[in-house]
């Protein structure tokens, strides 16, 4: 009890301290920003509908695009993950896949997307590359996680029988863990869809690309419909996501 | 009976065996035991008296710091090969079941061992060894859940569904581990029973542990007493006396 008062009085001084450091307390400048929102927001409404047709367009790619870099993410995390895992391959074994997996997920996609670009040049091959690399250490550390959790018991159960690595990934850890892999594979998706449609940025193709274009030509109307088109993109991703968890997860 | 087990008078044979999780805290203190070949063999005592302990040193899942064991002719001592491995039937304290996998698909992980081709792994296992798994189903009274999954079967299913896997296995040594601790009497004795006559029938050695004094008199060939790591008694079920079980619970 004591203890937890200590920790939350600590998270609280931490709070403020980094607050005041960013200027959270600096009234004038807060005040000032403030006006300065009202005159962005006045700007940015109504929503120029004109640009729907090639806004949509661009949304489709956004959607490809995280959608095949989840998917191509997704098939390497799960062998990865399993050569991951401390409960079935050596401590020595483990360290280099677990290397790969920590330094993919340290550069963010965005990074990933310029690296890409800079390979394969503008467009949306680039960040589909870059979204499946985070994706697989994102994924692959989730997933190495899930393994451990696998009940010991049924591992040895299967491996005193004399199955192999393989079979031990069919028969037990994939049943055991399925629910949990899809829904972290859901969420993976949703947040790539949120994360491509700022991978234009960095000229890799999508929605972002256009945002990109408004901002720096002070068209903020179209870049309200841009916003607009994403959130419902998002409220999509949310609905579906949990239609596909209801339907197709086991419920036990 | 495979060669193994057909070439040695011992199924399992332990000679002074120690072993601690810790330094010199020791859980066995110079255990020595033989299993003949076919024999249901029973090792009583209290909880914590290091049961557990017992039957995974014995099938090689632990390897002990002073002593020896042979098990189906092999010493434990330096990890016992693939080949033997497979020949030992282990029935863990929890069952060791796939939930979310039907009764019948338990059963066939039995058979994994030499069924290691790449067909296992898209689910699919040759004719005869689906027709042997329904036969241990059916041997064990619930041919009728095998497309059930695991975790809509009751405890005394789940328990025969264990036990089916490792007949598929056919090894000539069986070890379970307090494995009907969770049923009730008579359950537990009708699990027992079926057992007991599958290992006769198969010439089968059954190794487990147990505390129902009931159960052990009425099923144990032979039976082992045992408290804080030593052995009180070692005999038949005849030759265990009252004094004796209530100094081992004392």
């Amino acid at each position: 009890m004591r203890r937890d008062l200590f920790v939350v009085s600590l998270l609280v001084l931490f709070l403020v301290l980094s607050l005041g450091q960013l200027g959270f307390f600096d009234l004038a400048r807060l005040s000032r920003g403030a006006s300065n929102l009202v005159l962005f927001s006045r700007e940015t409404v109504p929503p120029d509908l004109g640009i729907l047709p090639m806004a949509g367009q661009a949304l489709v790619e956004t959607v490809e695009m995280a959608m095949a870099g989840t998917i191509l993410g997704f098939f390497f995390s799960l062998p990865l993950g399993f050569l991951g895992t401390r409960s079935f391959f050596p401590a020595t074994f483990v360290v280099l896949p677990r290397l790969i997996i920590a330094a993919t997920r340290t550069i963010p996609s965005l990074l990933w997307a310029i690296l890409f670009v800079i390979i394969v040049g503008l467009g949306p091959l680039a960040g589909t590359l870059g979204l499946a690399v985070y994706t697989v250490g994102y994924l692959a550390k989730l997933y190495y996680e899930f393994f451990e959790g696998v009940d010991p018991e049924v591992v040895e159960a299967v491996m005193g029988v004399g199955a192999s690595k393989l079979q031990l990934a069919r028969f037990v850890v994939w049943p055991e863990t399925a629910n949990s892999i899809l829904s972290q594979l859901m969420f993976m998706l949703e947040y790539n869809i949120r994360a491509s449609s700022i991978l234009g940025l960095v000229g890799a193709g999508g929605i972002g690309f256009y945002m990109q274009v408004y901002i720096q030509t002070l068209e903020y109307q179209r870049l309200t419909t841009l916003l607009l088109l994403i959130l419902v993109l998002v409220i999509f991703m949310d609905y579906f996501s949990a239609w596909v968890r209801n339907h197709y997860l086991l419920v036990r | 009976m495979t060669k193994a087990a057909g070439a040695h008078p011992w199924v399992v044979q332990a000679e002074g065996v120690w072993f601690a999780y810790r330094e010199e805290n020791w859980v066995l203190r110079g255990i020595s035991l033989e299993v003949p070949p076919g024999a249901f063999f029973t090792v009583m005592g209290p909880s914590g008296a290091g049961k557990t302990t017992l039957l995974k040193v014995l099938a090689g899942l632990l390897r002990p710091q002073r002593g020896r064991v042979e098990l189906l002719g092999f010493p434990t001592d330096k990890g016992i090969p693939a080949e033997v491995r497979r020949q030992v039937g282990y029935i863990p304290q929890q069952l060791g079941l796939v939930r979310s996998l039907t009764a019948l698909e338990n059963v066939l992980m039995g058979c994994l061992g030499r069924q290691r081709g790449p067909g296992t792994l898209m689910g699919l296992f040759p004719k005869e060894e689906v027709e042997r798994a329904q036969e241990c189903l059916s041997l064990l009274g619930i041919a009728h859940k095998a497309g059930e999954r695991v975790y809509r079967l009751s405890g005394g299913e789940r328990q025969r569904v264990a036990i089916a896997r490792t007949l598929l296995q056919n090894p000539p040594i069986i070890f379970a581990d307090e494995f009907v601790s969770d049923l009730d009497f008579l359950r537990a004795a009708e699990i027992i029973t079926a057992m007991r006559d599958i290992a006769h029938q198969k010439g089968i050695s059954f190794v487990f542990n147990m505390h129902e004094l009931p159960l052990v008199q009425e099923f144990g060939d032979y039976i082992l007493l045992f408290k804080d790591g030593n052995i009180l008694h070692q005999g038949t079920a005849k030759e265990l006396t009252w004094p004796l079980v209530q100094e081992a619970l004392r």
